[in-house]
């Protein structure tokens, strides 16, 4: 007993300080509260409001922008509707119901608080729970991918950007089908890496990578980007760099997309695994 | 007594303040983050009790951790901070002892003083922020780059803010 008291004095600092280290990496490395703990943090931080205001500014400061994208992101529209009419003319199916066929729902949202300088970044959108907004809905940009959402909270959520290493998401070649993964090395924000793509495929730069439906996230052929650059490693696949579309510096409208057939689309998929 | 708790009072709010509203918002490239909040471990006084500095360090972290939405990190780098704090500082003791109730700081030790001081503790520091913000060990020089990049902004900074305060 006497030893364990003298113990216990000669060592107090370093018990205290390992209890501390104890409890710190308890927060971080519980996978299960991290992005709970996440949403709680971020959402709590934002009722100071400063980053809803500076992102007003940010905002009014770049309407010319923002109304050219929208303009283009229209015309895109325009003309891929021109060509579903031509090609929607012999109709499969004869139910009148409006909503059959609509699998995927949009929303819009802001951008109230991003950060692209670190190696797990997230980014907060003014839209949550009570607008229908759930985990594990794409989010996209006018131009292309733009993160995954992780944590709702009422009025707002958190997105896992596509700038955060533990980001993960398939897609494939748009020329030849042959898919792979993308994911963020952490290197430049304007780039990510394309991998899972064999050596015999044919690639070359500028070729379009989009994405596939396969986790039932994404809707089939959001744009990704184009490669800018591939090499082979060692073993039996490419490292394709891809240059991003969405430029992750100046995001301010994102679109949030919900698959209305994810939960058929996974439990017909549990069925046989 | 009273007088230095509220000095270091504002001291600490200040520099959270500065972080969090100034630092945290630079998002210049993933290579430079300045941290500048360290500065709070740095300047509490020599003789501070070993226990109340890591729950001061403890405490920093936590806060900054809240408003950058990261949790654990800041708060186990700091501890680290704080619990080698003692060590470093009777490594590089001055030749003739610290001065009683005396703050680290460079207006009583001198700019070459301070200078390594602040070094070794912001590179402790940073090397345990960034390595556990990736949490894992590939891409190991990289990381290391960021480090010492970051590490030189904080310390630029920490060193402009130190000069500020001589000047008043």
């Amino acid at each position: 007993m006497r030893n364990l008291l003298n113990f216990l004095a000669r060592y107090n600092n370093l018990i205290i300080f390992l209890i501390l280290e104890g409890l710190s990496f308890y927060f971080l490395t519980s996978r299960h509260t991290y992005h709970n703990t996440r949403v709680l943090f971020g959402i709590r931080g934002l009722t100071f409001g400063f980053e809803e205001k500076i992102s007003n500014i940010h905002t009014y400061l770049h309407l010319r922008d923002i109304n050219k994208t929208l303009a283009e992101e229209n015309t895109a529209l325009k003309n891929s509707m021109q060509r579903l009419i031509k090609e929607d003319k012999t109709p499969f199916t004869s139910v009148s119901d409006s909503i059959y066929r609509q699998q995927y729902t949009h929303t819009t949202s802001e951008v109230i608080y991003n950060s692209i300088n670190k190696q797990k970044n997230f980014f907060t959108i003014n839209k949550g729970n009570r607008q229908g907004v759930k985990p594990d809905m794409a989010v996209t940009s006018g131009q292309g991918v733009a993160g995954v959402i992780v944590g709702c909270s009422e009025n707002y959520s958190i997105v896992m950007s596509l700038l955060n290493i533990d980001f993960k998401v398939s897609a494939r070649i748009k020329s030849n089908g042959y898919f792979g993964s993308i994911s963020w090395d952490g290197r430049n924000y304007q780039e990510a890496i394309l991998s899972e793509i064999p050596q015999h495929v044919m690639v070359s730069v500028g070729d379009t990578i989009e994405t596939t439906s396969y986790s039932a996230i994404f809707p089939e052929g959001v744009l990704v980007g184009t490669v800018s650059d591939f090499n082979k490693i060692g073993g039996d696949f490419y490292k394709i760099n891809v240059l991003l579309s969405t430029d992750f510096k100046k995001l301010q409208f994102v679109d949030i997309i919900g698959n209305k057939k994810k939960i058929e689309q996974l439990d017909l998929l549990k069925l046989f695994q | 007594m009273i007088n230095s708790i509220f000095r270091y009072g504002l001291i600490f709010i200040l520099l959270i303040l500065l972080q969090v509203l100034l630092f945290n918002n630079i998002q210049f490239s993933g290579y430079i983050n300045p941290y500048v909040y360290v500065m709070f471990i740095l300047l509490l006084p020599v003789e501070i009790p070993a226990w109340l500095m890591l729950l001061l360090s403890f405490a920093t972290g936590a806060i900054i951790d809240y408003f950058s939405g990261s949790p654990g990190i800041h708060s186990s780098a700091t501890v680290l901070a704080g619990f080698v704090r003692p060590y470093v500082l009777r490594v590089i003791s001055p030749r003739d002892g610290h001065e009683s109730g005396a703050s680290p700081s460079m207006l009583s030790y001198g700019l070459r003083w301070f200078l390594t001081y602040t070094v070794v503790i912001i590179f402790i520091h940073h090397t345990a922020l960034f390595y556990l913000e990736v949490f894992r060990l590939t891409d190991f020089f990289r990381t290391l780059w960021r480090v010492i990049l970051s590490s030189m902004f904080s310390i630029i900074f920490i060193l402009l803010i130190e000069y500020y305060r001589r000047g008043k």
